[in-house]
């Protein structure tokens, strides 16, 4: 009992980093720019394939297998960061052009344009990745192998672990990047109020753009993380952005701790009631975040009405 | 020489909706320039549009005789405008010291500067070195005012917008207010100032314009103004 308890509780803490990340990515665009890319699932999907190519790139011709089957060989070494260094570049480069084509020309305007023109990126993007990738579901093979820890006695998968470790790293990161650097002032001071932060001197698009570059990023490297774990597919990130996305709204949008607590939250929840009845996984996650939304319509640690959407 | 700032046949709108119509005012180098009117004259809505958070439907704005009608309002402080919104819009999260630091932004100070602008800002404004570590939230009224204005002037601006500095405010702290604006003008800030409190404003402003429904109805020095009749009977109640 005790092991099993043990082994849910690590499975939601790694599924909840990769929620909390995500839940953090559209927080960011959210506070900035209040508008969410509602492509952040296949941006997910497109950044475990090109995780999955980037390995295979760096290691065709060894040991590394084929594209469809990577042996683990290939993401052993400096292959795994490299590759979710690539992907956070090329998913940051992708928030850009979101930002540009999907988001600049209809922010702040009346009516949910915007909706709608992220949706589209994504369908776009998804059926790119299809005639370039194929519909298959394709193996990530993690850089700490598939040899299950004994932890207490419970089986813990080692990418679990390493998905929890760097998501807190990179949640805390940025955290400190927010409270203490002069960049997350000014990106705190754009959340506030875009004028008032172009009052103090401050290029209000420059970090608008900046904001969905980062956002992007943490999307794709969430890929990255997460497609050891299941595996790489085009489709998988719908499921991870509507959690993240539920976990945002469960502790906050607008508040990026709140944000990392409703990820969390959630990923700890599907794990401890599948462990139960794994059928009632759904209903009880969201069951609970209409009842938390019916009592604080703003998430538990949110400030400000949405009404500004 | 050219004036400080010259806006020229002014329009501007939200919409189809016209709040300020054909409005040309000049600030000289130096003066104390005041605007008053009632509530929903469009004295915010031309300040905003000086520090080019509102874009103009005709006319244009010259600083020091350039054309910086199309220059957008993050480029206008570098440019030497800074502006203390009305309602004081200090960043309620961040603390007094982030604020007076995020109003340097524009001019990428070292470490050693921005300690020096900030004493600076201390020396004029010695509540907010008490508070400096404080959330800009927790301040009172008249401390965040002083927060505003400080966190412009950390821009080191030649010309400062002050809009309705005295919204809100207990008498003793407005009359500290207007102590800090006369105290700028001894250091050769300009200063353009948006206030309903006409008589206060005048007394202050070497030079005034009355701003009625979107447009100026009277102009002339503060003292001739607070003189006028029709400005009497209309900002500064009968038997003031």
């Amino acid at each position: 009992m005790l092991a099993t308890t043990l082994q849910a509780l690590v499975s939601g803490l790694a599924i909840g980093g990769v929620y909390a990340l995500i839940a953090l990515s559209f927080s960011i665009t959210f506070t900035t720019t209040r508008t969410l890319n509602f492509a952040q699932g296949e941006f997910i999907g497109v950044g475990a394939f090109l995780g999955v190519t980037v390995l295979y790139a760096l290691s065709s011709g060894g040991e590394g297998g084929s594209f469809a089957a990577l042996a683990p060989a290939a993401s052993e070494g400096f292959r795994y960061p490299a590759a979710a260094l690539a992907v956070g570049a090329a998913l940051g480069t992708l928030g850009l052009l979101l930002f540009l084509a999907a988001i600049r020309p209809f922010a702040g305007k009346p009516g949910m344009s915007w909706v709608m023109s992220t949706i589209g990126f994504g369908i776009i993007l998804q059926s790119l990745g299809l005639a370039v990738w194929g519909p298959a579901p394709v193996n990530m093979p993690s850089p700490f192998g598939d040899d299950v820890l004994r932890l207490g006695g419970a089986g813990v998968r080692p990418q679990e672990v390493a998905v929890l470790v760097v998501a807190v790293l990179l949640m805390a990161g940025l955290d400190f990047v927010m409270r203490r650097t002069r960049l997350g002032k000014a990106m705190r001071a754009v959340a506030y109020d875009p004028n008032v932060a172009a009052l103090m001197g401050i290029n209000v698009t420059a970090i608008m753009l900046g904001a969905f570059a980062l956002s992007s990023a943490l999307a794709g490297v969430g890929g990255v993380l997460v497609a050891p774990i299941a595996s790489a597919s085009l489709f998988m990130g719908m499921g991870i952005a509507l959690k993240a996305f539920s976990g945002a709204i469960l502790g906050g949008l607008d508040n990026p701790r709140g944000c990392i607590f409703g990820g969390f939250a959630l990923g700890l929840l599907e794990s401890g009631v599948a462990l139960w009845q794994a059928q009632w996984r759904e209903i009880a996650v969201f069951l609970l975040i209409i009842l938390v939304l019916a009592i604080r319509p703003n998430g538990l640690f949110g400030r400000r009405a949405l009404d500004k959407v | 020489m050219s004036p400080m700032l010259e806006v020229q046949g002014a329009c501007i709108g939200y919409g189809p909706i016209e709040a300020v119509s054909d409005v040309s005012i000049r600030v000289e180098t130096g003066q104390v320039v005041a605007i008053v009117g009632a509530n929903g004259a469009g004295k915010t809505t031309l300040m905003k549009a000086v520090a080019g958070l509102l874009p103009l439907s005709a006319g244009r704005v010259l600083f020091e005789g350039r054309d910086i009608t199309a220059m957008p309002p993050h480029r206008r402080v570098g440019a030497g405008i800074a502006l203390s919104p009305e309602g004081r819009q200090v960043f309620p999260d961040q603390s007094v010291r982030d604020n007076l630091e995020l109003g340097a932004w524009s001019r990428d100070l070292s470490p050693c500067a921005m300690e020096a602008a900030i004493e600076a800002q201390y020396a004029l404004f010695p509540r907010l070195r008490e508070r400096q570590g404080q959330m800009a939230v927790t301040l009172s009224g008249g401390e965040q005012q002083m927060l505003a204005i400080a966190r412009a002037l950390m821009g080191e601006p030649r010309l400062l917008l002050l809009d309705e500095p005295s919204l809100g405010l207990a008498p003793l702290v407005i009359k500290e207010i207007f102590g800090i604006i006369r105290a700028l003008r001894a250091r050769g800030i300009t200063v353009l100032l948006v206030e309903q409190m006409a008589n206060l404003a005048l007394g202050v402003a070497d030079q005034a314009y009355v701003l009625e429904t979107g447009r100026v109805t009277l102009s002339g020095s503060g003292a001739a103004l607070l003189q006028h009749p029709q400005v009497r009977a209309a900002y500064l109640g009968a038997g003031h």
